[in-house]
């Protein structure tokens, strides 16, 4: 691939110097707190190292193991998968809608960015915990609506097996507001002129959020596909706040079961081992994805 | 060309003194190798100097609330302000990534002088050969045991050597709200009740009153099952820690079996009713606000809950209807650890000595760790007459239990935290119909044994 | 008169919808407040409730603002603001550079090195810690405030991607045409290309604030010593699950750590306006 590129078009030599340059500042960081970590993060993840002891080789039995000796590990891929299928789509489509909606002129925007940023803010504390186990508990609000329109059921959504994934789902849903801001900010960056031409010509407002608003909006979608799925493949503070992982595992993300094994039971090695598969995977699909953006993201500075 | 030469050099550059940190990281001992980070690191060649009158510091870490803070630095003043030349670096923390802090900074060499430790983590800790052998600094005087029981002292020690000192102690008891039994007209229990009488206890509650006979979470982690264990004469974990020590699953599915009966006629919320009860913390817990009759706790439950219920009274769990085998024994609450890679061991060991004896420092400390370990302590603080009524009938209790007690089982091998988890799984796919009670004993004990062999 | 008649309700439409949708939003936030206002004894009592059956908000306060193990809460809440600070302004200003060269320069080894900044987006923190840990020991910065805010100085994968998504939105013949004009690359970046990507920065700043004040991981692995301590620490110092816990103090404080987000976030939110710059071009 390298190669090709380069035969394609040389290098100017100014070039190779300004990017560079530019690129001093975060290249140092990344040798000093990424590159190294990641060469001993890929050591550790090829010996029996429990963090207390001296790190001993045991080749790729860290991974042959996780692969075929670990049920957990399956589980939690799975509610990982899961997880991202139905947060991102969600999300984003929410996400979207509601900047659209305050991309109009009303009075007060300002205020609603403000109370729908909110959620994304204070995150994993103790009073969300509180507050939607207070909601999808056995005594919660949710119980009480379906209660009053005649479903009853006995455990809460939070205790059930199949159904407190969801409620994860929904609470990642309900934290929008980053993904709304970026959106907010992408709408922002559209030109007036566009609009007003289109408007001249006399396009109705689907015409226009279709072959205006979206087009231009591309870039920044994909920006937060990308983003949604790496966050979404990494949640942790979710499961490990609401649920810690139960009932049965039902919750249990594939980081917090790889914190676990780090840190509750002393298994750094074999953490470090599920962290580069989950890299791996994330990989796959971030890699999918750029190959894609081809065929339907539009970049007005055109693409490298 | 002279341009792009020097770009070069400055990524070279940059490489090469990261790689240069690498190589020193991965060394691990810290002797010096590089020679572009030279002066960086000679700085952390500085060390403390050990012995005698010149000064020394000691750095400690514990996890805490906000009072043992505010105690455990007032102590540690108190200590300097009488030994000048001993300063502290004190270090915090909450309980939430106490641990994970502690395990990173010992991979990397630098565990702080004295940590608190739980029991959940000694073993690990000790057999990765992480803690100092504090038989030598008993042996030579520094550190006195002469009033701390000698079962409990040995829980602190792994492989034969004494990787911690035992600072409280607590006991598996029942908490239970009077008013709620005189409600449903139940009497008090005794100390010579056993389980059919906790059983019935808490169906007659429910039955009579509508309220829960039992609020808890019976599978949390394997202490109350540890407990019901013994009482069949069995043990937990066999000798060398490679596997479950029990034969016999109709123990596992007896005692799965009563709690499934207790959720089943609702005298005891089922897991999911109860994680929303945990949700409110204990001082907001249904024994407390009269809505539960009983929970099993630690023997200072009574004292953390009374500034919201004064009333609550605690009495030793029940006893086996089955056997006369004592399942009780003396947990240890908290411990001591010196790091192995600690430069004033001494110093160290001085201080806890005077932590745990002496009357000044568990002045100010007022058993907010537990029950002391010293009995003369105990009795300090009892005649000093600023304790709680509920602290004084808990340390009473400690006192009058010992009859109850037997023998101290060895502290819980490596990977215990995988096998309470193991355990809560197994119990809970029970509870929640996902399986036979039979199917999950079976369960259990294959998990748990893969995990044993492992750590151990 | 119609026209007008139906704008009106679809304001009011949107008014009640946006409201609505706000108080979900803002529920826990509420609940923290009304809590904070509680008395420890009976906070949990009536935990639903959002008006306190016995109303405590001074002594909460007060006790929170005492800190914890001899240092003052005001101490942390400076070290959270020095730390997010500067660390903000340096993440932004690297990333924009980075992102400048990523999206403007052809360089060799250029995607690459944008690979490696995706992948660092990728690998789970937890298990980076004990080796950044290692690091940082090595170069004498455990227990230091460097130690939290060099890493940001080092700028963001997620700041340098998503301020490469936003230059990539704008018509290259923009900057081309000042570098004509004589100006340098990095009077371009500044002078034009800047005002442009406005809303991407001030996006960028809102982010960076947010996700340095409330890091928790790093801080807890990194400092050792309660005077350096940042708010999340100083706020986990006031939890035991074994012992009793002056919740009032911890909701109390954790109302006063959220202040400097909320205001950060309403004043520079003002900022997200259109980005008129390029309306020249592309008229």
């Amino acid at each position: 691939m390298k190669k090709k590129n380069t035969k394609k078009a040389p290098y100017k030599r100014a070039d190779n110097i300004a990017g560079y340059l530019m690129l001093t500042p975060w290249l140092f960081g990344f040798v000093l707190m990424w590159f190294i970590p990641m060469l001993i993060s890929i050591y550790y993840s090829l010996t029996d190292f429990n963090l207390l002891n001296t790190p001993s080789f045991i080749g790729i039995g860290n991974y042959i193991r996780a692969f075929t000796g670990d049920q957990t590990f399956w589980q939690a891929l799975k509610v990982t998968f899961v997880y991202v299928l139905f947060l991102v789509p969600l999300r984003m489509a929410f996400a979207l809608f509601v900047a659209m909606l305050l991309n109009k002129n009303h009075k007060g925007l300002g205020l609603y960015r403000t109370l729908y940023y909110i959620p994304s803010i204070i995150g994993g504390s103790i009073a969300v915990s509180v507050v939607w186990k207070q909601i999808f508990g056995n005594q919660g609000v949710a119980m009480t609506l379906l209660n009053a329109i005649g479903i009853h059921q006995k455990t809460s959504f939070l205790g059930n097996v199949h159904t407190a994934l969801g409620v994860i789902i929904l609470m990642g849903v309900w934290q929008f507001g980053s993904s709304m801001l970026i959106f907010l900010s992408a709408l922002k960056q559209i030109p007036h002129s566009l609009y007003e031409s289109a408007m001249v010509d006399g396009a109705k407002p689907w015409k226009i959020f279709t072959r205006i608003t979206l087009p231009m909006l591309t870039p920044t979608i994909f920006f937060n596909l990308i983003l949604q799925i790496i966050n979404g493949f990494r949640v942790f503070t979710e499961s490990y706040v609401i649920t810690d992982g139960g009932p049965l595992d039902s919750t249990l993300s594939y980081v917090l079961y790889m914190y676990r094994r780090a840190f509750t039971y002393f298994d750094m090695g074999y953490s470090c081992a599920l962290a580069w598969i989950l890299v791996a995977i994330i990989g796959v699909f971030t890699v999918i994805l750029f190959k894609t953006q081809g065929s339907w993201v539009h970049y007005e500075a055109g693409r490298e | 060309m002279k341009r792009s030469t020097y770009v070069k050099k400055i990524v070279a550059s940059v490489l090469c003194s990261a790689m240069t940190i690498f190589m020193v990281g991965c060394g691990g001992s810290g002797k010096e190798t590089s020679t572009t980070n030279a002066a960086q690191t000679t700085a952390n060649n500085v060390t403390n100097s050990t012995t005698g009158d010149e000064n020394v510091v000691i750095k400690m870490t514990w996890w805490g609330g906000q009072t043992r803070h505010d105690q455990t630095q007032a102590v540690c003043d108190l200590y300097t302000s009488q030994h000048p030349n001993v300063t502290f670096e004190l270090s915090p923390s909450g309980w939430d990534g106490y641990f994970d802090k502690l395990s990173t900074q010992t991979a990397s060499g630098s565990m702080p002088d004295i940590v608190q430790m739980d029991y959940l983590y000694l073993t690990t800790y000790a057999k990765n050969d992480s803690l100092t052998n504090l038989q030598e600094f008993i042996d030579n005087g520094t550190i006195d045991v002469s009033n701390i029981d000698a079962n409990l002292l040995q829980t602190g020690s792994v492989d034969g050597k004494m990787a911690a000192l035992v600072l409280s102690t607590s006991l598996l008891n029942v908490g239970y709200n009077p008013d709620v039994l005189a409600e449903a007209g139940v009497a008090e229990p005794t100390s010579e009740w056993t389980w059919n009488d906790f059983v019935t206890m808490c169906e007659t509650v429910y039955n009579t009153t509508g309220k829960y006979g039992v609020s808890m979470d019976s599978v949390a982690d394997t202490n109350i099952f540890h407990y019901w264990v013994r009482q069949h004469g069995g043990k937990l974990f066999s000798d060398d820690n490679k596997s479950l020590g029990y034969e016999d699953d109709q123990i596992f599915i007896d005692f799965v079996n009563m709690w499934n009966g207790l959720m089943s006629k609702e005298a005891m919320p089922d897991p999911d009713e109860y994680a929303q009860i945990a949700t409110l913390g204990q001082e907001a817990g249904p024994v407390v606000t009269g809505d539960a009759a009983a929970i099993f706790e630690w023997n200072n439950y009574a004292s953390k809950v009374s500034s919201v219920n004064d009333k609550i009274k605690m009495i030793t769990p029940p006893l086996p209807d089955f056997s006369d085998a004592k399942g009780l024994w003396m947990k240890p609450g908290m411990f001591f650890a010196v790091a192995n890679t600690s430069n004033v061991k001494q110093e160290a060991a001085e201080f806890i000595n005077w932590f745990v004896n002496s009357e000044e420092a568990n002045d100010i400390l007022m058993a907010e760790r537990g029950t002391p370990v010293s009995s003369a302590v105990r009795q300090h603080l009892i005649d000093g007459g600023n304790m709680g009524a509920q602290q004084v009938a808990m340390f009473e209790g400690i006192t009058s239990a010992v009859q109850l007690c037997g023998e101290t089982p060895a502290p819980d091998p490596a990977g215990i935290s995988e096998v309470n988890e193991a355990f809560e799984r197994a119990a809970n796919s029970v509870y929640y119909g996902q399986t036979t009670v039979e199917k999950a004993a079976e369960s259990f004990r294959k998990e748990a044994n893969i995990i044993l062999a492992r750590n151990n | 008169m119609g026209m007008h008649k139906k704008k009106t309700i679809h304001s009011i439409l949107f008014h009640t919808g946006a409201c609505l949708l706000g108080f979900i939003m803002i529920y826990p936030l509420l609940w923290l407040l009304a809590s904070s206002f509680k008395s420890n004894e009976t906070m949990f009592l009536n935990p639903y409730s959002l008006i306190p059956d016995v109303w405590d908000a001074a002594k909460n306060y007060a006790s929170g603002l005492e800190g914890v193990g001899g240092v003052p809460f005001w101490r942390f809440l400076l070290n959270s603001m020095e730390v997010t600070v500067v660390g903000m302004v340096g993440c932004v200003i690297t990333s924009l550079f980075a992102a400048y060269a990523f999206s403007r320069i052809r360089f060799r080894f250029g995607n690459f090195w944008f690979g490696c900044i995706m992948m660092t987006m990728m690998i789970p923190a937890q298990v980076m810690v004990v080796p950044q840990y290692i690091i940082l020991k090595k170069l004498n910065l455990i227990d230091t405030k460097v130690a939290l805010i060099l890493p940001w100085f080092f700028g963001g994968a997620f700041f340098i991607f998503l301020m490469v998504q936003f230059f990539q939105g704008i018509p290259k013949e923009l900057d081309e045409a000042a570098e004509i004009d004589g100006c340098g690359r990095v009077a371009t970046l500044f002078q034009i290309l800047v005002p442009v990507v406005q809303p991407a920065i001030i996006t960028s700043s809102i982010f960076a604030f947010y996700w340095i004040w409330q890091d928790f991981f790093q801080p807890l692995i990194f400092m050792n010593s309660p005077k350096n301590f940042t708010i999340p620490l100083a706020l986990n110092m006031y939890l035991d699950p074994d012992s009793y816990n002056n919740y009032g103090g911890l909701f109390a404080m954790s109302i006063v750590s959220l202040i400097p987000i909320i205001v950060f976030f309403i004043i520079f939110q003002r900022y997200l306006v259109d980005g008129i710059a390029m309306d020249g071009i592309k008229g």
